[in-house]
């Protein structure tokens, strides 16, 4: 699994363990209590089972072998071959203790820092039979070092971090001049090797030199005894060194470590952040889907506002002229805008997600269905990091996977049929993201057999979907377009991933439904790609303002492909359907008022604006009274009251107040688009 | 509601083609003036469009035309009076609206087989104030069929395209 993958399921595995510790800890601490409680002990088992599992699987091993352990004690409880002591549920709490230790060293970002041996040591003790042998070790002689709460967790926190706790006892030679340099250089010559947490006498008499030859360290350190033993050795007037582990027993206050910890070991903890690496989980907050949405809708109120703001502006300027006030108020309301335009961007920036939410399930399916499809595909994914908006993230998954599944199966050939068509044995599908313009370009890409036009045709009036005669008169780009029509498949045989005659139109659909655009591009023997073009966002739209019939529309910039102006002239008749020719490409052409059965016939006139519309391949010219402008508006929802009206995709508040329809591209050109093309071709 | 007793009801009281017709007031969001209203093409005739109600999209209809009665002018009276219902929200165009009423429920008979050309089914009953006639609309029952009646539409639509 790559980093990129872990931090995507960091969040989610922390809080879940988080979960399962909880659970762990009070379960526990409850079977002490009821001993004989079977189900208890398999709820324990359980947890401590998804626990291990999890942890296994994010490559955390160190929480993996003590959860392990953990379970293996555990079994033994369950099987009855070993009754539950306060021993045994001190080793299980310590474990547990030490577990959280580790989740939060991963949480903070430091990865798996600190031992697991020595309570896996004490779990594999009680597996071997000798439950509780580890006790706390005496301390030899009667100045053994006594720890009070904050330095036992100074010193748990450090072991987490791979430090190792010693006590050093040193002892100066007798007559010694300058006791406290003495102390002073064993102090600053450890310095270097670790940190000392504690010494006895304290450092101010040791500095008094009020101590008789001797005084005790604890330090915790990386290095090991002898090394810290011949540091001091190397100190003058040093009779004695003797340097031992600490070993700490029982550990339950150890989850309260973490926070002393950070005050007490300035030096190890800097070193750790050095080595904050990428798992570090970034400081999120988590916000209820509806509270952004309600934001976005202020926001697009804002929007309104500030443009209503700005034609105020115009219309006072227009009637007083200039005037110093009148320049204030411009000012102000291009701060205003350009406030909103950030505000609004952030706010889209909060309901946005990387596209990897989608795309991180596609290697595992790609794999699996390449596998059953008897295919060898190299799978490539670009642009992970490309980010958009939730809305659209939702909707986005089902065309992909439709889309992978007929690279797959249609489009990338058998390895033999692969390399008999001089082609490498492994197909490559490729899956890119990226940003353009104001759009989401998703390109799913095979260099698999592409599809033939003529295939197509034959198949679609095989399938009765079009006459012989309608699909004589198809171009190859039209063609292609047969692929999205409900119940055409293009592979020769069913499987069970595709080739049942759904999937594009489902495609197709789902797309439109977040004004989404697919195109394709094949050749024949060389492959296939399908461009998919979507909206960074549903809520706030680019549009084209235009007038007809007296009424104002907006059109989805993205649906518009430009705007032309021709005069009656240029307006040719083919079987009664008007056209316009553009660039040698013949475009069926309708009044705007007209397409909308608002208005009758196109009002006469010398010149027309016409607004050619694009849907994939089909495009329509519809002609306008008049251009009005581009402006970001706001898509609101006609209510259920009125439903879906074709044509219309909403409504949006103007500047002045007053309200505009904004145009269902899509529905337009399929209602009157076929209509007009079946006319153009008959 | 707690501050109508059980014996009376409270209603807004509007002119409809010289018949005048109550609405109960809980169901009475706000009164407009006639404003400037935006036509949707494809929509039944009764649908006069939408107006912006501070930044919310209401659809307007004419209960003139809902009722099929003679068509009357835009006056000065001409009012919208935004009615809320469930999670519908809509403004209806009355000629005028003149007071707000207390009538005592005792006072309300059902609706007479025949009123003025509107359906009976659309009436609530009638209540009789000061010797003058108040027609009670059931507002449930002229929303709720619009609705049905642009879905039956649609379908129809949906018949056709196929």
């Amino acid at each position: 699994m790559s980093e990129l993958d872990m931090s995507q399921y960091l969040g989610i595995f922390l809080d879940e363990a988080g979960e399962q510790l909880q659970q762990l800890d009070e379960a526990i601490v409850k079977l002490e209590q009821t001993p004989d409680d079977l189900d208890l002990l398999n709820t324990i088992f359980r947890a401590a089972h998804t626990l291990k599992g999890s942890s296994a699987s994010m490559g955390f091993n160190r929480l993996a072998t003590l959860t392990h352990r953990m379970e293996n004690v555990l079994e033994l409880l369950r099987q009855g071959k070993l009754s539950v002591s306060r021993e045994i549920i001190d080793i299980l709490l310590a474990s547990l203790d030490r577990l959280r230790l580790l989740k939060d060293s991963i949480a903070a970002g430091n990865g798996e820092e600190g031992e697991v041996e020595d309570i896996v040591a004490r779990l594999e003790a009680v597996l071997s039979g000798e439950a509780g042998a580890s006790r706390r070790e005496k301390a030899p002689g009667g100045e053994a070092l006594t720890l009070d709460d904050v330095e036992e967790n100074v010193i748990r926190a450090a072991q987490v971090k791979g430090f190792q706790p010693y006590e050093i006892r040193v002892q100066l030679e007798e007559g010694c001049q300058m006791k406290a340099a003495r102390a002073y250089l064993v102090f600053n010559n450890l310095k270097d090797a670790g940190e000392i947490i504690k010494s006895v006498p304290h450092t101010q008499d040791l500095e008094a030199e009020k101590f008789d030859d001797t005084f005790t360290l604890l330090i915790v350190s990386r290095e090991d005894a002898d090394t810290l033993a011949n540091i001091v050795k190397s100190i003058s007037e040093i009779k004695d060194v003797t340097v031992r582990p600490i070993v700490l027993a029982d550990e339950h206050e150890a989850a309260a470590a973490a926070p002393a910890a950070d005050k007490g070991m300035d030096a190890p903890g800097a070193r750790a952040n050095d080595r904050t690496g990428e798992l570090r989980v970034t400081q999120t907050v988590r916000v209820d889907v509806q509270r952004l949405e309600n934001l976005m809708n202020l926001v697009g109120e804002l929007v309104i506002d500030r443009t209503r703001l700005a034609e105020v502006g115009n219309g006072l300027k227009a009637r007083l002229g200039n005037e110093e006030l009148l320049e204030t108020l411009e000012e102000v309301s291009l701060h205003i805008g350009r406030i909103t335009s950030d505000l609004q961007e952030e706010i889209m920036k909060a309901r946005m997600f990387p596209i990897d939410q989608v795309f991180n399930r596609f290697p595992r399916m790609v794999r699996d269905l390449a596998r059953k499809a008897g295919k060898e595909i190299d799978f490539i994914i670009e642009g992970r990091e490309t980010e958009l908006d939730r809305t659209v993230i939702e909707e986005i998954g089902d065309p992909l996977i439709h889309l992978l599944r007929n690279a797959i199966d249609h489009g990338i050939e058998e390895p033999a049929a692969r390399l008999k068509a001089g082609k490498p044995r492994h197909g490559t599908v490729r899956l890119r993201a990226f940003h353009q313009e104001n759009q989401i370009v998703i390109t799913v890409e095979d260099d698999g057999a592409g599809m033939d036009p003529e295939k197509i045709k034959a198949r679609a009036v095989a399938r009765g979907l079009i006459s012989r005669e309608a699909a004589a008169r198809l171009g190859p780009r039209e063609a292609l377009d047969l692929i999205f029509l409900p119940g055409l498949s293009t592979s020769d045989k069913v499987t069970d991933v595709s080739g049942r005659g759904v999937g594009m139109d489902i495609v197709r659909n789902h797309l439109e439904k977040i004004n989404g655009t697919i195109d394709i591009r094949t050749t024949p023997g060389r492959g296939t790609c399908f461009t998919i073009k979507l909206p960074l966002t549903l809520a706030i739209n680019r549009s084209l303002l235009v007038q007809a019939g007296g009424r104002v529309y907006a059109f989805p910039l993205a649906n518009v492909v430009e705007i032309i102006s021709i005069t009656p002239d240029d307006i040719q008749y083919v079987h009664r359907q008007q056209v316009v020719v553009v660039r040698g490409r013949v475009l069926p052409l309708i009044y705007l008022g007209q397409a909308l059965g608002v208005a009758g016939a196109v009002p006469a006139g010398e010149n027309y604006a016409v607004v050619i519309v694009g849907l994939a391949e089909k495009q329509i010219g519809f002609i306008v009274d008049n251009l009005i402008g581009e402006q970001e508006i706001v898509i609101k929802s006609l209510g259920n009251f009125i439903g879906k009206i074709p044509g219309i995709a909403g409504a949006t508040i103007m500047g002045d107040g007053s309200v505009a329809l904004i145009l269902d591209v899509r529905s337009l050109v399929n209602d009157l688009g076929v209509e007009a093309s079946r006319e153009l071709a008959s | 509601m707690a501050t109508e007793t059980a014996a009376e009801i409270q209603l807004v009281v509007f002119q409809l083609a010289s018949e005048t017709y109550g609405v109960d007031i809980n169901h009475v969001q706000e009164i407009i003036r006639m404003q400037s209203i935006t036509q949707i093409p494809r929509t039944p005739a009764f649908i006069e469009g939408v107006i912006n109600l501070r930044g919310r999209i209401i659809p307007v209809i004419d209960l003139h035309k809902r009722f099929d009665l003679p068509r009357a002018d835009i006056t000065n009276n001409t009012r919208i009076m935004v009615v809320e219902l469930g999670r519908v929200t809509v403004g209806m165009i009355v000629d005028s609206v003149s007071e707000v009423l207390r009538l005592p429920a005792t006072s309300i008979e059902p609706p007479p087989p025949m009123i003025s050309g509107i359906d009976v089914a659309y009436l609530k009953g009638v209540g009789k104030w000061n010797e003058r006639l108040i027609i009670l609309l059931d507002l449930e029952r002229v929303l709720r069929e619009s609705e049905q009646r642009q879905l039956e539409q649609e379908i129809a639509a949906g018949v056709d395209a196929r």
